[in-house]
């Protein structure tokens, strides 16, 4: 069973601006639904960007900065 | 605030939030009728969010910057981590390293770094940029007509690089970055920096592209004595400009309350 998404408020850790509040569910969804695509969307270019970058590291420095980056 | 301003600071919040979402802002438009302060508090949390969400990494990745020359990571900010995890990345170095790095890279690409940072947690390398790094990149925006980006930044940059990026802003691109300002107790700062001659080139620009909403929103924020000298340039239009404009105040429900502006628009 998937886990249910979690909502605007949920993601945002607290109660909603009033203004917020008072949009229809619909609206409140789509705002989350927005705000986690952000989330995964950036998750995706960190992994990527953290392997894409070791090209251009020196070749004999690749492993200190593996390490440090915790790859 | 009369509700054809608030109508339009609610329109430059939702693309404003519309940004930080990676959603365009068409999809937002059932916001129109939320108070402007909500949707930015909105925003604000949600780039709280979104700049936690993977800072273990980033932090660690700030931390292996320090390996490696600042010619090689200008090189990998710009050709693997992109915009986005360069304005994630830029709080988290140190501000000089930072600013070294910057100094690597292209006003557009700078520009495009710009557009989704977010100022509050970059100040200390915001601060160290050379203001005719600034100009640029503002002139950049300024090309792009991305007021957004130049208005969010004023509150968290010093005064020289205010200054450098108001003198290659046209007059009524000043009007429209002082309408977005995120901090608009700013305005008046931001207004002061200006050269006595520019405030008749910004109200000129008013007329010329129909910026008067834009315009008397600038006016509602002044206090004495430039409320007096934005005034006084007001009064130096010719006539016919001056009753178009009150009759645009007046629609607005905004001129009873323009203070010595209004009393310029009717003279």
């Amino acid at each position: 069973m998937t886990r249910p998404r979690r909502t605007l408020a949920e993601q945002l850790g607290g109660p909603l601006p009033t203004g917020i509040e008072a949009l229809a569910d619909e609206h409140k969804e789509l705002l989350g639904e927005a705000l986690h695509a952000a989330r995964r969307r950036q998750a995706a270019a960190l992994a990527t960007a953290a392997e894409g970058s070791l090209d251009y590291v020196p070749f004999f420095l690749r492993g200190a900065v593996r390490k440090a980056v915790g790859l | 605030m009369s509700e054809a301003l608030r109508a339009l600071e609610a329109q430059a919040e939702i693309r404003k939030l519309a940004r930080v979402l990676g959603e365009p802002a068409e999809r937002l438009g059932f916001l129109a009728e939320v108070p402007p302060g909500d949707i930015q508090a909105l925003r604000e949390r949600a780039t709280t969010v979104l700049f936690d969400a993977n800072v273990a990494v980033l932090r660690r990745m700030a931390a292996a910057s320090r390996l490696l020359p600042a010619s090689v990571l200008a090189r990998i900010a710009e050709k693997v981590f992109g915009p986005l995890l360069c304005a994630r990345i830029a709080g988290l170095v140190d501000a000089h390293r930072g600013v070294e790095i910057a100094s690597h890279l292209p006003a557009p690409f700078l520009a495009d770094v710009a557009a989704e940072l977010d100022p509050r947690r970059a100040s200390a390398v915001l601060a160290g940029i050379p203001t005719s790094t600034v100009g640029a990149v503002a002139r950049e925006l300024a090309r792009r007509e991305d007021w957004i980006t130049v208005g969010r930044f004023v509150g968290h940059v010093p005064a020289e690089a205010v200054a450098a990026s108001i003198d290659v802003l046209d007059d009524a691109a000043v009007l429209r970055v002082a309408f977005v300002l995120d901090d608009k107790s700013r305005l008046p700062a931001v207004l002061r920096l200006l050269p006595a001659t520019r405030l008749d080139g910004v109200v000129r620009a008013a007329v010329r592209e129909g910026l008067w909403a834009e315009a008397f929103d600038v006016l509602l924020r002044l206090e004495p004595p430039l409320a007096g000298d934005l005034a006084a340039a007001v009064a130096a239009l010719p006539a016919t400009d001056r009753e178009r404009a009150a009759a645009k105040a007046r629609a607005l429900g905004l001129l009873d309350e323009l203070g010595p502006a209004r009393d310029a628009l009717l003279s």
